[in-house]
């Protein structure tokens, strides 16, 4: 973080650039032990954003969205996506970034954004939460254009055996989803998808780019990036998504690399539910709701 | 005031299964074939036509202009205009639709409408990685350029992506579909395969009693539809095991289409372009009216839009399904026939789904699909309308004047398109 | 893909042919006393009925001289007088010689036929044409003239043996009263149309003046219809036919469709794929003629099928099917067209291929041989009916044809079969077609019943 100009009376900090997500990965490798204590009040924001137009191209293709001159609604995410991970790699933060799990995400998509506006970012973390088997955290972004804002994200990551601080509240993971019949979309998810969408995200997170590299941290094969699920999901609604939305998703059973999938969705009013289940099993690995603003 | 176009008459080569007699020939060849045997059958050579119309649904990129292309390398004037059409399945009977409606409007006197398809000779498209490799190392102005494109390459981005029939956007089958909506509206396994028997002897019989003989014209030493099976039994086909919709499914490669190459095509006219030719007018292209289901997200039958066209085409011109004498519903699966029928019956559905207060009623079976469809004959996609409207038009003419029949196709894209022939 | 091979191609070469007219074959085989087959003058488009002038000499009193001097006079041809012909010096070759012998009494006026044919023969030209013309024995008024008239045969026929270099020999009976249909017999027998008709006796019938004809497209605005057109003879018909102006439509199994179809757009007509065995055969070509072309002009029956075996190896299935096709088909399709109110029009044609073996019989062909002769009699006995409706019937009879299926023959059959003639090779569909077309001109209304070899003057038969 040399880059980082002072930090202003609110605890934040501006960057210059995106920083590097390899080595902020590679950090907090190295200093993943020996944490603890409270959330950082610590913001990091970044000022006149525009997306890499090939970036954008290439997300957009992954994902299965159309390329057209509006932002597809998850695409903020990976441009906000390295200052929250420059948050979590941080000292300061309680909780050890590899091993976190990415277990539910709401996004309120609060207008359209256009591909070549320029955005303010602004990153924090909040809500330490409890839950049955350690700890969440939210990792908040908002995102501004002309001083208005346009977006804003929220992704909850559960850190195994942590232990929150006393009177921490309730972690909330689940998604109220109602009856979603049995979905006709398949995917052939390829055992390359992890490498794919870490390519045009920027999330290098080890459990997602190889069996071995997966192995390493407790997986017996590589698992899909749960952006990645839910993007494609919100692709395949393409068209019918209100332009003003509340997406909320949360991610069940990992999804291992390869699978075959099914996406069902149910109109609900003037959105929609949600469900990405496992083709042979059953399994539920993505269960969320679509709501117009 | 608008006219009707006629239908002079048809012609296609016979159908083949997929990597077999016409494995080496191409849409071109098989298009090209098909409208030389038609200008043979009409004394058509050098004559200049409206149009013609015709596509396909698997096409290589160097076939833009495949319907052309045929023209300019058939027996019609060189001066005949042509252009493609791709509506999946519904090619054909859709290109019989644009004709139609252009001679109806008086823009054009006649035209052949027409399809063909090849699953033997389908396009193999590259990874689409190493596409977009070729593609910037294709437009590199310096050798560094294309260099760094290249170096770009992995192995894995080198194998070719085979052509998968599945829908876009659910990355189902098409067959796949198919079971679902079999499951759904309980179509039992027995009278599929009754639906397929009755199709191969329905075709053996109109191809023995000569039905075929100014319809079809040989190619490449194929005679007859290679996938006519004349001593096709429910005994037999009871013996195959599921290929769709898993281990309790009703769907056998018996009661599906086959993969199939062919093509047909049509020759359309207003009746003062036939009269002057002295050449017959077998039916009337009255009207058509296409549909489309939401499979994707509404829970609807991938192959079930003809269901909903029908009704609109029918209140239109103010008939009901009972008032034909022929009906022609592609067998794309027999199991969708029988939806389409069982639909058509249901009370509930047709309130719910179509508006109407009451069910569009049952389908006299005896009327239906007589001389064979696409279980017996095979199913090269954009082929099937011309061989349908050819067929039911001789079947119409034969009946005497004033007879009337239903086509209906379903395709893929939760597509439908149905019509109706008058003689 | 879709363009028919042309016929030509089809054809093996007559290497023995083509190597005796060679430099070294020529030398070669004049050594060794083997024939030298003659390259034969076929008919083209626009070239003129003769290549050199003819010469036309009497036997009696003559009544054709001058009707036959108008036709040839028409035709552009330049006549010599037998004097220079007989004994210049300076004269050319001629390209024809035309007795008229119809003033024959007795034997001994054959004298004054051997008087001037022996020394025309001898300034024949290569493909010259010998044509003599008489009365029918049948219509002499005394033995005395039926002997004279029924020499001119045997004179015919030898003469014929014993021309080379293409050259060939017919005889043209015409009755009294025949006379005004003279012209079409006497060009097409002079003509390049004729190469293979060799040794052949013709009888006109009396029959009305016709009204003339293009004889570059004697056949144009005619409707003709073509069995077993989708290949081989049949095919080669259709061109011809087409060539000579009539819209062919090109009939043949729908097995066959593909190559029929090639054939109908070669020749611009079109294609009926049509079993003719079927039960409702006849009604469908009726119903075909008359709902596309609203009639017919010209009906050629050509399909035709083996099935050979010694006769008592011969089962039924292969007896009927050669009878069902060559012979019963034609009585019936035959029989539906004038049964068809107005569809066989005012001077109508239909002409009936036999064969060779119909009439000389050969081994392993009871079947075939049997169907192509009762083609003959069906012929004969429908003549007279269709004269009356101002139509003909007639047959032509193929020798040995060099078609896919001689080509198939083993070596020395195909061998022997093409040299056993006059002419000392075989045929070509297209001398077959062109005698069919010939039959077909408005201008042969006066032919009727008659069965035309087509052979080069074969041993076989004869």
């Amino acid at each position: 973080m040399g880059s980082a100009a002072p930090g202003d009376a609110a605890g934040r900090t501006e960057l210059a650039s995106a920083p590097s997500l390899p080595a902020l990965f590679a950090r907090a490798a190295v200093t993943a032990r020996g944490r603890g204590g409270d959330l950082p009040t610590t913001r990091l924001a970044r000022t006149g954003v525009r997306a890499d137009q090939q970036q954008l191209a290439g997300y957009a293709r992954v994902c299965g969205f159309g390329l057209s001159d509006v932002l597809p609604p998850t695409f903020p995410h990976v441009l906000a996506f390295p200052l929250q991970v420059a948050l979590m790699s941080d000292r300061a933060f309680p909780l050890a970034l590899p091993g976190l799990v990415h277990v539910r995400n709401r996004i309120d998509a609060l207008r359209p954004i256009g591909t070549g506006e320029a955005l303010d970012l602004e990153v924090w973390a909040e809500r330490f939460a409890r839950h049955r088997s350690g700890a969440t955290v939210d990792l908040c972004a908002s995102v501004s254009a002309d001083g208005a804002e346009v977006w804003r994200g929220r992704s909850t990551y559960l850190a195994r055996g942590a232990t929150p601080p006393d009177g921490a509240p309730e972690a909330e993971v689940t998604v109220e989803v109602g009856d979603v019949p049995d979905g006709t979309i398949r995917w052939l998810v390829d055992g390359d998808t992890g490498r794919r969408y870490a390519k045009v995200s920027g999330d290098v997170n080890p459990i997602h780019l190889s069996g071995l590299t997966a192995k390493a941290f407790g997986f017996k094969r590589a698992i899909a990036h749960g952006m990645w699920v839910a993007a494609r999901a919100l692709a395949a609604l393409e068209g019918r998504l209100p332009a003003a939305a509340s997406v909320d998703v949360a991610f069940r059973k990992p999804l291992f690399l390869p699978s075959t999938v099914t996406l069902a969705t149910a109109e609900v009013g003037g959105g929609w539910d949600l469900a990405v289940r496992n083709a042979d099993t059953g399994a539920e690995h993505l269960l969320g709701t679509v709501r117009p603003r | 005031m608008t006219r009707k176009a006629a239908i002079v008459g048809g012609n296609r080569i016979p159908f083949a299964r997929s990597g077999s007699a016409y494995a080496r020939a191409s849409n071109q060849d098989m298009l090209t074939a098909t409208l030389d045997g038609l200008v043979a059958r009409f004394g058509l050579q050098g004559v200049q036509l409206g149009e013609v119309v015709a596509g396909a649904v698997l096409k290589h990129s160097r076939d833009f202009n495949l319907t052309r292309e045929s023209v300019l390398g058939s027996q019609l004037a060189a001066r005949t205009p042509a252009y493609d059409v791709q509506q999946a399945c519904g090619t054909g009977l859709e290109a019989a639709v644009l004709v139609a409606n252009k001679i109806a409007l008086g823009q054009i006197e006649s035209g052949i409408a027409g399809g063909v398809d090849t699953t033997s000779d389908a396009p193999l498209a590259v990874n689409d990685d190493l596409r977009r490799v070729l593609l910037q190392v294709a437009s590199a102005r310096t050798v560094q350029q294309r260099l760094k494109a290249l170096a770009g390459l992995r192995p894995g981005q080198v194998v070719p992506d085979l052509p998968r029939n599945a829908e876009p956007r659910t990355g189902l089958s098409m067959g796949e579909h198919a079971a679902v909506t079999a499951r759904q509206w309980e179509i039992g396994r027995a009278e599929q395969d009754e639906l397929a028997v009755a199709s191969h002897r329905n075709l053996a019989a109109a191809y023995d009693r000569g039905f075929f003989d100014d319809l079809v014209t040989p190619y490449l030493g194929l005679t007859r539809d290679e996938n006519l099976r004349p001593d096709s039994n429910v005994e037999k086909l009871a013996a195959l095991g599921p290929v769709f919709g898993g281990e309790d499914g009703t769907m056998t490669a018996g009661n599906s289409t086959p993969l199939s190459d062919g093509a047909s095509a049509v020759l359309l006219a207003s009746d003062e372009w036939a009269a002057a030719r002295d050449l017959p007018v077998l039916a009337h292209l009255v009207d058509a009216q296409t549909a489309a289901v939401d499979h994707v997200h509404g829970g609807e039958g991938l192959l079930m839009a003809p269901v909903h066209a029908t009704p609109v085409l029918l209140a239109r011109n103010g008939l009901s399904l009972q008032d034909f004498d022929f009906y022609e519903i592609h067998e794309a699966f027999a199991s969708t026939v029988l939806a389409t029928l069982k639909a058509w019956e249901d009370p509930a559905f047709c309130k719910e789904k179509l508006g109407l207060d009451v069910p569009l009623g049952a389908v006299d079976r005896s009327k239906l699909n007589v001389n064979g469809s696409s279980l017996a004959a095979g199913h090269p996609f954009a082929a099937t309308g011309g061989r349908i409207v050819a067929a039911l038009a001789k079947q119409l003419h034969e009946a005497g004047p004033g007879k009337r029949g239903l086509i209906s196709i379903c395709a893929a894209g939760g597509q439908g398109v149905v019509a109706i022939l008058e003689s | 893909m879709t363009q028919p091979i042309p016929e030509d191609d089809l054809i093996v070469s007559d290497w023995y042919r083509d190597f005796t007219n060679s430099g070294v074959g020529a030398t070669l085989t004049k050594r060794l006393g083997l024939p030298r087959p003659a390259v034969l003058r076929r008919h083209e488009p626009g070239a003129p009925l003769l290549p050199g002038p003819a010469v036309v000499g009497t036997a009696g009193e003559g009544r054709l001289r001058d009707p036959l001097t108008a036709v040839l006079k028409d035709a552009g041809v330049t006549l010599l007088s037998p004097v220079t012909a007989d004994g210049g010096t300076d004269g050319e070759r001629t390209a024809a010689v035309l007795l008229d012998a119809t003033g024959l009494r007795t034997p001994a006026d054959l004298a004054a036929a051997h008087d001037f044919l022996a020394p025309a023969l001898r300034r024949l030209a290569p493909s010259g044409r010998v044509l003599v013309l008489a009365e029918p024995p049948s219509e002499a008024a005394d033995p005395a003239q039926a002997a004279a008239r029924q020499a001119l045969e045997g004179l015919v026929r030898s003469t014929a043996k014993e021309l080379r270099g293409g050259a060939t020999a017919n005889l043209l009976l015409v009755p009294d009263g025949a006379e005004g249909g003279l012209a079409g017999p006497v060009r097409f027998f002079l003509s390049g149309r004729s190469a293979y008709v060799d040794g052949q006796v013709v009888t006109l019938t009396a029959a009305g003046a016709t009204d003339g004809q293009d004889d570059d497209r004697p056949l144009a605005g005619k409707v003709a219809v073509v069995t077993g057109a989708a290949r081989g003879i049949g095919a080669a018909i259709a061109r011809v036919l087409a060539r000579d102006g009539a819209h062919v439509v090109v009939v043949d199994l729908p097995a066959a469709g593909q190559a029929l179809a090639g054939v109908a757009n070669e020749v611009g007509g079109t294609a009926l794929q049509l079993d003719i065995t079927a039960p409702d055969a006849p009604e469908r070509l009726v119903g075909h003629l008359r709902e596309r072309h609203g009639g017919v002009d010209v009906v050629v029956h050509n399909a035709g099928i083996t099935r050979d075996k010694l006769l008592v190896n011969m089962d039924a299935a292969r007896w009927n099917a050669v009878m069902a096709v060559n012979l019963q088909a034609q009585l019936d399709l035959t029989q539906a067209l004038l049964d068809a109110d107005g569809l066989l029009r005012p001077g109508g044609r239909v002409v009936c291929v036999s064969s060779q073996s119909g009439i000389a019989g050969n081994r392993g062909q009871t079947n075939y041989a049997a169907s192509k002769a009762g083609v003959i009699g069906m012929v004969r006995a429908w003549a007279p009916a269709l004269a009356e409706r101002g139509a003909t019937i007639n047959a032509v009879a193929p020798g040995f044809i060099v078609t896919e299926m001689t080509a198939r023959m083993p070596f020395g059959t195909r061998e022997i079969g093409s040299r056993i003639n006059s002419l000392q090779q075989g045929g070509l569909p297209v001398d077959v077609a062109e005698t069919v077309a010939w039959l077909a001109q408005p201008e042969s209304t006066g032919v009727n019943g008659q069965v035309v070899r087509v052979c080069g003057q074969s041993f076989l038969g004869a």
